[in-house]
């Protein structure tokens, strides 16, 4: 069986068809990284006019890859939230419309769920199926939430940030320092480059969920570390650089990166990486859990899972490809298949819901 | 203008909560460094109006718009937007005039869009890490 399946819930315009849940016969991200680089962020208005112009040129592409046309297609998914309503609208609209002329299934797909899909799909492929009922942390710039994943794919919430989320503090600090967007991955290509142990970061103890993150207080901790040092020629030369050289090397940031510099973001990195992993094997322990996922575009990041390996779990950690971390369709349309064999289907009258929770 | 201090973060919710009746509907903007507090308060003050738990309240940074208690409160945060054309297609006017209460952060970088009458909390972090909290109302 064939899903069409549609994400545009926040930057990328994407579409995948998808057959049985597993096998990815074609994955198409319309990467907007170039648009909104400039601006530090995904900037709505032009999300939405960027989706629009995608929408048309990322399906028909999607479908000529996988050799499948409208007429084979058993169900067609697409994001119907969380995420920004104009942007969710692009993509919904769009498989609506595709639905409805095709006489066709629509099934509506929560972006989370979508992200601990990709992983589901990805093991089960591998013949190394996640095992259930399993711990998921689903950690990006919107979203760092842990659920149990049940054996019929229920969800139940056990923990999620208080403030920012993971992927935000690395956004934010890698502004801060004067690094480019997004913070990620040039943050996780440096770590390695300093001492993890150089700067402590404390965690207040939290009142009420202990599975609960918080990383406001990091993020206001590197701020106080960048304001007592003059550090404004090192920032200035790194914005230079990001603007002259939106691609620029390892060795070029190195280049203008001093070692102190490079010990705040090892520490950082650290910091974060183990308050991820603590909390998720936290929650792994309580829930009796087979396996973990780690999915969101936070687990692209080597750092976290090398300290994933290197924790020796007694259950299995699965990551998603780098090319299912980050918001993807594949995902959607491996998300929709087990509700397409429960005959889960979305009426047309669904609406985009920029704060749908899963659980 | 009144002004307060609050010395932890459970004083700055709790002041929100205290502010939350006070504030007029409208457009609130936060106004304050990063990590001055600013989704704190916002915590406190949601929580204050009925509208969330301070533990549900999370920073609006990447996702813009936070809605809590079936629209009574708003939580906005412009940090990533560099043009007024920008903000203006979120469609915050439709918010504002739905008689909501709109906590705004970053959007003293857009006053134009932001016209008194509005209320304007002003966040600081002092050395010691007390917040000095102070509102104004303009117009």
């Amino acid at each position: 069986m064939y899903i069409l399946g549609i994400e545009s819930s926040c930057d990328e315009t994407a579409a995948a068809v998808v057959e049985n849940g597993e096998t990815v016969l074609s994955s198409v991200v319309a990467s907007q990284m170039d648009t909104h680089g400039k601006y530090g962020g995904v900037v709505p208005e032009l999300a939405s006019r960027e989706h629009l112009r995608a929408i048309v040129p990322v399906v028909r592409e999607a479908l000529e890859r996988a050799a499948v046309s409208l007429s084979g297609l058993d169900a067609i998914a697409a994001t119907s939230g969380p995420g920004l309503v104009g942007s969710l609208l692009v993509g919904l609209t769009y498989a609506k419309s595709l639905a409805f002329a095709r006489g066709l299934p629509l099934i509506a797909v929560n972006h989370i769920e979508g992200h601990i899909h990709a992983v589901i799909l990805e093991s089960r492929r591998a013949g190394t199926p996640v095992e259930l009922p399993a711990l998921a942390l689903v950690a990006s710039g919107g979203h760092t939430h842990l659920f149990r994943v049940d054996e019929n794919f229920g969800y139940a919430l056990l923990g999620k940030t208080r403030d920012d989320a993971a992927g935000e503090a690395y956004d934010k600090v890698a502004k801060l320092l004067g690094f480019p967007y997004p913070g990620g991955p040039i943050i996780d290509c440096l770590a390695p480059h300093g001492n993890p142990l150089a700067v402590r970061f404390t965690f207040a103890k939290m009142k009420g969920n202990a599975l609960d993150f918080s990383f406001s207080g990091l993020k206001t901790a590197v701020l106080r570390w960048v304001e007592a040092r003059d550090l404004a020629a090192a920032i200035a030369a790194r914005r230079a650089l990001a603007r002259a050289e939106p691609h620029a090397s390892l060795e070029q940031w190195l280049a203008v990166t001093q070692p102190e510099t490079l010990d705040l973001l090892a520490s950082f990195q650290h910091a974060v990486i183990n308050e991820l992993l603590t909390r998720a094997a936290a929650s792994a322990a309580q829930i009796h859990a087979r396996a973990m996922i780690v999915s969101g575009g936070v687990s692209a990041n080597a750092g976290l899972r090398a300290a994933a390996r290197a924790a020796h779990l007694p259950y299995p950690v699965h990551f998603p490809s780098p090319g299912l971390a980050t918001d993807n369709a594949a995902m959607i349309a491996a998300a929709a298949f087990p509700k397409l064999l429960r005959r889960e289907f979305a009426g047309f009258d669904t609406a985009a819901d920029a704060s749908l929770k899963l659980a | 203008m009144p002004l307060f201090r609050a010395s932890t973060e459970a004083e700055t919710i709790a002041l929100g909560e205290r502010l939350a009746a006070k504030l007029p509907r409208g457009v609130v903007l936060l106004i304050g460094n990063l990590g001055a507090g600013k989704t704190t308060l916002a915590k406190g003050i949601a929580y204050g109006l009925g509208a969330a738990l301070p533990d549900d309240v999370s920073s609006p940074t990447f996702t813009l718009i936070h809605e809590y208690g079936h629209g009574l409160v708003y939580h906005v945060d412009l940090y990533r937007l560099e043009e007024s054309r920008e903000v203006e297609g979120l469609g915050l006017d439709d918010i504002i005039d739905s008689g909501a209460l709109v906590l705004i952060e970053w959007g003293e970088r857009f006053p134009e869009l932001f016209p008194p009458p509005r209320t304007e909390i002003h966040l600081r972090a002092l050395p010691d890490d007390t917040r000095e909290i102070e509102l104004r109302r303009l117009g």
